[in-house]
């Protein structure tokens, strides 16, 4: 007992791991293996970091997914900006609210095995939230931003308790028809214009714009934000809404990591991976499954209201089934047991609905053959990647392949250079 | 362990109509028809539990009384209902009509999740695992649940620090010698079976129910895990109710043996006693005529 103690809690000293692989016999290898394995880097994946605690610094390993998320910010829109990617940087704002929005999804799916296709329903209270207030649209007061997001957030946070407490029992599939259910019931309220509050089909566009927003050349600039301003203001990011969001991002997305690795989000695991051992061993599955759906349904609104400042208002579309069905091919495409897998998904999205749009001729040299038409069913393609992905490995997308490579890459290059 | 020839003997007036008579007939010295120990005593009992299935009575007024301390082994042929009488004294099925005893308190109605925390734990005769979770965590996140209750709003903290000495003590409690960062699914089956235990004790229980724990393992790892379930009760003084297929370990290890044929207790008893009744001899003979 003491002596497994004593190997597991080897994280304290980096550099010994590599030096006892470099020059061990076989067993000598393994205790070092174990060291890796089981200290800090029992990952939340399930998958272990190759090369262990001598690889990288323990708290890089601990910290990685939040320094990750500071990384995505920073460069998301130079590397969204380059002429070969998507050429414009505004899209950098889309994508990192629809990343939130599919991770709140991905804690229900991927980290609890609730299938929810009603999430849109979530982002939309979110967004017309904030629309609402902003407008004074219908009886509705004018009320400032933060007012109609709290609102929309906790509108949605309520709607997933109730709804939750009525269905997450009810077995899968029926927790998916149920939540689709009610988002179509949603979308079709929001489609009859109650009291002139949504606009029906037209949505809010109409003066869903806060004061502290302006728009310049097709781009929003946060106009009122005097804190560090003078430091801002030499980085040339005073006036910068995708800064604006990246904080949002980081704050929610850093609260959605830490319940994933609180001894809450391990229940969730827990109930995912099997829930008849779950309950047995005591985890009252009913009240965490409730609760997951919560967090997930308020974190969708966050990332709905910040839409609604990017884009002007509320749209219809949004409430529609198909963003919740996008929702969770994107989720699918990323890989949903991992926590970068929206990021991935999303972009891979993203990409493909730009990129493949843009694309006109094939030239192969001797021939061009223009297939503008055939790339405008872009998600056609996407749907057989997403079969793809589903057939050879439904939990782990894209970033579990990456990473499984990466990793596979790396112990690749320890043994040449050891 | 407990001292079977002061038991009282007593007549299961609600036997099944099937067995009264042999078990009648047989009269060997020592067999006792259960409860050995009434509900107010026992560590676990339960009263004329029943469970049917449609037609099918799965389980059919079983009362048993389990001592605390004791090892009571049940064995039966299959389908006599042994694992269904697990799930229903775990509450994972709910019973048709009887009661559940948990150290005297009636625990019939409480919900499946809040038994652990009552000091009632199991293990299954399917290695039901987190397959692609590590070994380590599929024991931490159990002494987690252990002592933070069935729910609990624990959001601030990382996992790795809650739990994870007392995981690692138990893997080395059940001999696992597997990697605690090794994927569970890699594990061999025997392996996978200790797990189980070390699981199942994550719960800090008082009350271990384990269904069949030895079940294909190799004749030598069976010795080894007899010798492991004996060790464990002794050193964490538990109660331990086995179902278990494989008579040497039964006979060596149990303090009473309780025989379910066709749902219905046919004898209770010492091994020794249990050995020469012929009501338990002709069940296995006709169970093993109907499976040829």
């Amino acid at each position: 007992m003491t002596d497994r103690d004593r190997k597991t809690d080897g994280s304290g000293e980096p550099a010994d791991a590599d030096a006892t692989a470099a020059d061990a016999t076989a067993a000598d290898a393994q205790t070092a293996d174990a060291t890796g394995a089981a200290a800090p880097k029992v990952v939340e994946e399930g998958a272990t970091l190759p090369g262990g605690s001598g690889w990288l610094p323990s708290w890089i390993a601990r910290y990685r997914v939040p320094i990750g998320l500071v990384l995505v910010v920073l460069l998301l829109r130079p590397v969204v900006g380059l002429p070969f990617m998507l050429g414009f940087e505004s899209i950098a704002t889309t994508i990192l609210i629809v990343v939130l929005f599919v991770a709140a999804f991905n804690l229900l799916f991927g980290y609890t095995g609730l299938l929810s296709f009603g999430h849109a329903m979530f982002f939309g209270f979110g967004m017309y939230g904030a629309a609402i207030a902003m407008s004074g649209q219908g009886p509705a007061p004018e009320l400032p931003f933060i007012a109609g997001a709290g609102i929309g957030i906790g509108v949605a946070a309520l709607v997933a308790y109730s709804l939750g407490r009525l269905t997450v029992q009810r077995g899968e599939i029926y927790f998916a028809f149920l939540t689709l259910a009610a988002a179509q019931a949603v979308y079709f309220v929001a489609n009859r214009d109650p009291l002139g509050l949504t606009g029906g089909s037209n949505g809010i566009s109409q003066g869903a714009q806060p004061p502290w927003v302006e728009s310049f050349r097709g781009e929003l600039r946060v106009t009122l934000v005097d804190w560090p301003a003078p430091v801002l203001d030499a980085a040339g990011w005073l006036d910068d809404w995708y800064l604006l969001v990246g904080v949002v991002f980081l704050l929610s997305m850093g609260a959605l990591w830490q319940i994933v690795r609180s001894p809450f989000g391990r229940s969730l695991i827990a109930i995912r991976e099997n829930e008849a051992l779950a309950r047995a061993m005591g985890i009252d599955t009913a009240r965490y499954k409730v609760w997951a759906f919560v967090f997930s349904g308020s974190f969708s609104a966050v990332a709905g209201a910040l839409m609604a400042v990017n884009n002007h208002g509320a749209s219809q579309e949004w409430l529609s089934v198909f963003t919740s069905g996008d929702t969770v091919l994107m989720a699918v495409l990323g890989g949903v047991h991992y926590f970068f897998g929206p990021v991935a998904g999303v972009f891979l999205w993203e990409f493909a609905a730009d990129y493949l749009t843009d694309f006109q001729v094939l030239d192969l040299g001797f021939v061009a053959v223009d297939i503008s038409r055939e790339l405008s069913h872009w998600k056609f393609l996407l749907g057989a990647v997403f079969v793809v992905v589903v057939l050879v490995a439904p939990n782990d997308g894209i970033w579990g392949y990456l990473t499984k490579y990466a990793s596979r890459a790396r112990e690749r290059i320890t043994e040449v250079f050891a | 362990m407990s001292d079977t020839d002061g038991a009282v003997e007593r007549d299961d007036s609600e036997g099944a109509p099937d067995a009264p008579d042999a078990s009648d007939a047989t009269d060997v010295h020592g067999a006792v028809i259960d409860p050995a120990v009434g509900p107010a005593e026992a560590a676990l009992a339960t009263t004329n539990l029943r469970r049917t299935f449609g037609e099918v009575v799965a389980v059919d007024d079983v009362s048993i009384g389990v001592e605390h301390g004791e090892l009571r082994a049940i064995i039966g042929p299959n389908g006599a209902g042994k694992t269904t009488l697990f799930n229903s004294v775990m509450g994972s099925l709910s019973p048709t009509a009887g009661t559940v005893h948990l150290d005297g308190e009636d625990v019939t109605d409480v919900p499946e999740h809040d038994r652990p925390h009552m000091g009632l734990a199991r293990s299954f005769q399917s290695n039901e695992l987190m397959a692609d979770q590590t070994v380590l965590e599929n024991v931490r996140v159990f002494v987690q649940t252990a002592r933070e209750g069935a729910f609990s709003f624990d959001l601030f903290r990382d996992h790795r620090n809650v739990g994870r000495d007392r995981a690692l003590e138990l893997l080395d409690t059940v001999n696992l010698d597997a990697e605690p960062g090794a994927l569970a699914k890699n594990l061999s089956h025997g392996d996978q079976r200790r797990l189980g235990i070390a699981m199942a004790l994550a719960t800090d229980p008082e009350v271990l129910l384990l269904d069949e724990p030895t079940s294909g393992m190799s004749p030598g790892a069976t010795q080894t895990t007899a010798g492991l379930i004996q060790s464990v009760q002794s050193t964490l003084d538990l109660t331990v109710v086995l179902i278990e297929h494989d008579m040497d370990v039964v006979l060596s290890i149990s303090d009473r043996i309780t025989v379910l044929d066709r749902g219905s207790v046919i004898a209770t008893g010492p091994p020794e006693s249990i050995q020469e009744n012929d009501a338990v001899q002709s069940a296995y003979l006709g169970g093993m005529r109907e499976e040829l």
